[in-house]
This record gives C-alpha cells, sequence and structure tokens, in this order.
C-alpha cells in the first residue's frame, strides 16, 4: 500500500502546516511516511509545494510525478503544477470550491484547515486514517495558537463536505 | 534518542544527533539553504557554536578547533560550500580532522536552493594543489547518519578533513529513521595536535619546493594506504549484468529500485553505488567491468556529468564497455526514468 499526495498553494496558505500533520498523523499511526518541502527563496507569495509518500513499505525517492491526491489551493500553483494535472488521480482545485468556501464564510486564513478536513475524509475513505487521528494531530500542533476555533470549525465542515 | 526505536526525524535532525553522537563540542557556520537548520538545530544542542560573518571564517574556526584537540564541524552548500575550500585546502595541508556537511543545491551561482548532484567534483577536488580528503555520500537517512559518524571518526582517525556530500532533498525530508543499529558505533577520540604549554612551529608554507614535494608525496601515499580500510560501495545484481548502472547519493537509491524492477523483466543489469566519492572504491568497479560480461555503462546522475568524470577517470583503461549517461542537471530522477532509459539502450 502507497499513496502519494502532493499539496500546493501561495507561500503563506499554510501548505506545510497542514503537510506536517499529515505526515505526523501517519508517523503516530506507525505507518512509512516522507514529507518532502518544496519551494524557492520566498517567504510569502512563491509557490509552495508539499510531496507526501505514506504507506507500509520503506520509501527511498520522496518526489513522484504522478500523485493519488493533487490539492491546488491557488491559480499560480495551478501553473506550477501543470505537468502533474494529467498524471493525478483526484484533483482537488479551490476553483471548484470558492462558492462553498463564501457560502460557509470561512476566512481565507483557513482554507487550508478546511482542505485538510476535506483531504482527511478521502484518506479515511481509502482506510489510511481515522478522521481523529489527523484531528489529533492538528490540535496538538494548533490548539495552544490564536484562531483555534475558526480551525476547528473549517476541519469540520471540510470534514462533512459532501464530494 | 537512541532509546526509541523510530524516529520522524529530517535530515537536518538526523546530522546535529549524528555529530552530538560523535562527540563534537562546537560548531561554525553560516547559514545558507538547505543547511541553515543543521546550525540552528545544533544551536538549541546548547554545544558551543559560533555563527560567524562568512563561510571563510566559519571553516577557519574549525581549522582552530581542531588544532586545539575539539572535534568541530560546518555545513554549507553552493556559493557558501566555494568560499569553504580556502580552509580546507589549510585542512589538507595540514592534515586537520575537519568535518563538512555539504547540502548540494542547484547551480551555478545562487542557482535554486533546493537540490542537485552538481558539487561533486568542488567537493572531491576544490582545493588548490592536491590534497587529500575524504568524501562520502549517504542515499539516504539511516545513511546520513552512520556515514556522518564515520566522517568524525575517520577524520580523526586518518588525520584527512572529511565531506558528508548530500543534498537538499535528503536534508530537507521527514522521514522515520531507525537509530537502534548504530548503537554499538564507537567514537575515535580526539587528541590535541599541539601539545599544551609547548611552542609548535607548525608550517603549512614551504620556503622549498623539494620540502614541499617530500610533504605532498607522503600525503599521498599515506592516502593510498589507508583507501583499502575506508572505500566503500553498494553492488547488487552484477553477478551476470550486461549493463551495469552507476549511480551515487539519492540518484543511487533510486536507481536500485529500477535495477529491482528491470529485473523482473529480464534485463540483465546491475547497480554500483559508491559509498565513498573519494576515495573512490576503483579496484572494485575495476573487477566488476573487467568481467567480460559488462558491455555498457550508464551514468545517472543529477548533474552534466560529475560523477561520470570520476568513474571515467578511475576505471582501468583496458576495460572497453561502452558508455551511456542519464543527465538531469539540478533534477531529482524517479525510478521510472531510470526503467525508461535502460529499456531504449541498445546493447
Amino acid at each position: 500500500m502507497q499513496i502519494k499526495i502532493l499539496l500546493s498553494g501561495d507561500g503563506g496558505q499554510g501548505i506545510q502546516t497542514i503537510a506536517e500533520v499529515i505526515s505526523r498523523a501517519a508517523f503516530e499511526k506507525g505507518l512509512t511516511v516522507s514529507f518532502i518541502p518544496n519551494y524557492g527563496l520566498e517567504q510569502r507569495g512563491g509557490v509552495s509545494l508539499a510531496f507526501i509518500k505514506i504507506g507500509d513499505q520503506e520509501i527511498v525517492y520522496p518526489k513522484f510525478s504522478n500523485p493519488d491526491i493533487l490539492l491546488i489551493m491557488s491559480d499560480q500553483s495551478r501553473q506550477r503544477v501543470l505537468e502533474y494535472i494529467s498524471k493525478s488521480k483526484k484533483i482537488i482545485d479551490i476553483k471548484d470550491y470558492n462558492f462553498y468556501l463564501q457560502e460557509k464564510k470561512i476566512n481565507s486564513k483557513n482554507y487550508n484547515i478546511f482542505f485538510l478536513g476535506f483531504l482527511t475524509k478521502m484518506l479515511e475513505k481509502e482506510k489510511i486514517y481515522l478522521a481523529e487521528e489527523i484531528f489529533l494531530a492538528l490540535e496538538k500542533k494548533l490548539s495552544s495558537k490564536p484562531n483555534w476555533e475558526e480551525n476547528k470549525k473549517a476541519f469540520a465542515l471540510g470534514l462533512s463536505f459532501n464530494f | 534518542m537512541q532509546n526509541n526505536k523510530k524516529q520522524f526525524l529530517t535530515g537536518h535532525e538526523v546530522v546535529v544527533q549524528a555529530a552530538l553522537d560523535a562527540g563534537a563540542e562546537s560548531m561554525f557556520g553560516y547559514p545558507i539553504t538547505p543547511t541553515c537548520e543543521i546550525l540552528s538545530g545544533w544551536f538549541e544542542s546548547g554545544k558551543k557554536c559560533l555563527q560567524t560573518e562568512d563561510e571563510i571564517a566559519a571553516g577557519f574556526g574549525v581549522c582552530g578547533a581542531v588544532l586545539a584537540g575539539e572535534k568541530s564541524f560546518t555545513a554549507s552548500s553552493g556559493p557558501g560550500h566555494i568560499l569553504l575550500q580556502d580552509s580546507f585546502s589549510m585542512a589538507e595541508a595540514m592534515r586537520l580532522p575537519v568535518v563538512l556537511i555539504v547540502g548540494q543545491r542547484g547551480g551555478p551561482s545562487s542557482g535554486t536552493v533546493i537540490y542537485s548532484q552538481q558539487e561533486v567534483i568542488l567537493a572531491c577536488f576544490g582545493g588548490n594543489g592536491e590534497g587529500m580528503r575524504l568524501v562520502y555520500s549517504p542515499s539516504n537517512l539511516s545513511e546520513l547518519y552512520l556515514l556522518t559518524r564515520r566522517a568524525f571518526n575517520e577524520a580523526w582517525k586518518y588525520r584527512y578533513p572529511a565531506i558528508v556530500l548530500t543534498d537538499g532533498y535528503t536534508l530537507k525530508i521527514r522521514q522515520n529513521v531507525d537509530f537502534d543499529q548504530f548503537k554499538k558505533i564507537e567514537n575515535i577520540p580526539p587528541i590535541s595536535l599541539i601539545p599544551e604549554n609547548k611552542i609548535v612551529h607548525w608550517p603549512n608554507i614551504y620556503t622549498a619546493e623539494e620540502e614541499l614535494n617530500i610533504v605532498l608525496e607522503n600525503t599521498k601515499n599515506d592516502f593510498e594506504n589507508i583507501a583499502k580500510e575506508i572505500v566503500s560501495f553498494e553492488s547488487k545484481e552484477i553477478e551476470d549484468a550486461e549493463i551495469l548502472l552507476i549511480a551515487h547519493g539519492i540518484v543511487g537509491a533510486v536507481t536500485k529500485i529500477a535495477v529491482e524492477e528491470l529485473r523482473k523483466q529480464n534485463i540483465k543489469v546491475g547497480l554500483f553505488r559508491p559509498i565513498t566519492l573519494r576515495p573512490f572504491p576503483k579496484q572494485e568497479l575495476d573487477k566488476i567491468c573487467g568481467w567480460k560480461k559488462i558491455k555498457k555503462i550508464v551514468v545517472v546522475e543529477s548533474s552534466f556529468g560529475q560523477l561520470a568524470r570520476i568513474v571515467r577517470d578511475q576505471l582501468a583503461p583496458e576495460i572497453d564497455a561502452s558508455f551511456d549517461y542519464l543527465q538531469k542537471p539540478g533534477l531529482g530522477i524517479e525510478p521510472e526514468e531510470v526503467i525508461e532509459f535502460v529499456k531504449n539502450i541498445k546493447i
């Protein structure tokens, strides 16, 4: 078993934060996991990518060109991952969810956590995790920080989204 | 840390842990991606740490510390790696056991901060004159730990400067690491290179060319004598191989997977992965290639042929296998690309 997840967005959107939560939860569960961040010099405004592999076998090489799940969180990152789009099995693109994000009045600061909830549901369906396992890792990482309530709400909305 | 069976660590954290376990007392450094977190991680460990004004000062700081009998190291990349060659040349001249961790990034100049295998020639032969140094190329996090420990041990045992040549992927990756297997490694203790309370004249400049020539010859002879104790490599499926893939570091690990897959498809391919790039496992490679069966040597690397230059230079001239190259400078290489390349080779 192995699942490959590529997360993409703008620097500052929190791509690395959710990548860390997903991979930490996999490690805590005893799975084999590799997570490699990929971004340029920019602290903000550049494209930020995270390559994650989760499985039960040793992982030799952290990158891949054919993700099982590809998350696109911005226009700029959509351009950056163009070559991955045709090779991805499932694509979650923010442009398809804008209506929902606005309807539910989710703050753009919490979009990453909404998509984490969304991804969690997918990964639960793939029998990789239970939702509680990812939530626990998220709680560990963010519960002492400001906006925890908003993040919790965004996670729940992502998790309950009917896709 | 070593009590727990598995940890979820980055390459940076592995290097810091290995340096601590090796008995390093100090680090001098100037931050540069992808090695910044080695410096910040070392700082957090509470050991002696100095952020210098640049890599030139960092390298000479390490030289000073080892002269005083202390295990010390630095870490850098790309343009910083160039600046460190100045002090590293002095370490070669005086045979100082300095240790340098290089995280290769793309080049030339600032290039990318991410990944490449483009600092091989610089790491192996970047000094002025013809000094001798040890260069190790780890293919995964366990090996990164092991080779960092070896770099400290062998630098102090044989008195040559040592480089652990890794890359941005290997340092930035976060992965499961099992330290249990390394519990038995023993440290070579540091020695005081200058006796206390004694005035020692220890030159690294010579008045007469004959004088220097003797030192150069001795250094080279010593290096050749210890080489057999240091050279390491991994080989796989070489017994009946017709095509031999040569790759190092993380690309070596990728190539190994490709070999396993190609064997399932009945393609007679083998792997040779040098773990020490200097000294290079020349005799072992000659032996493998000397078997009549090897018809083609393919060097796979994330550069325009830096490993290939070393292989061609080291390989015995009577070996007549032809060469082919899979080169992706500054880019990672996936197993599928190696498989595709090999399947299209005509012998």
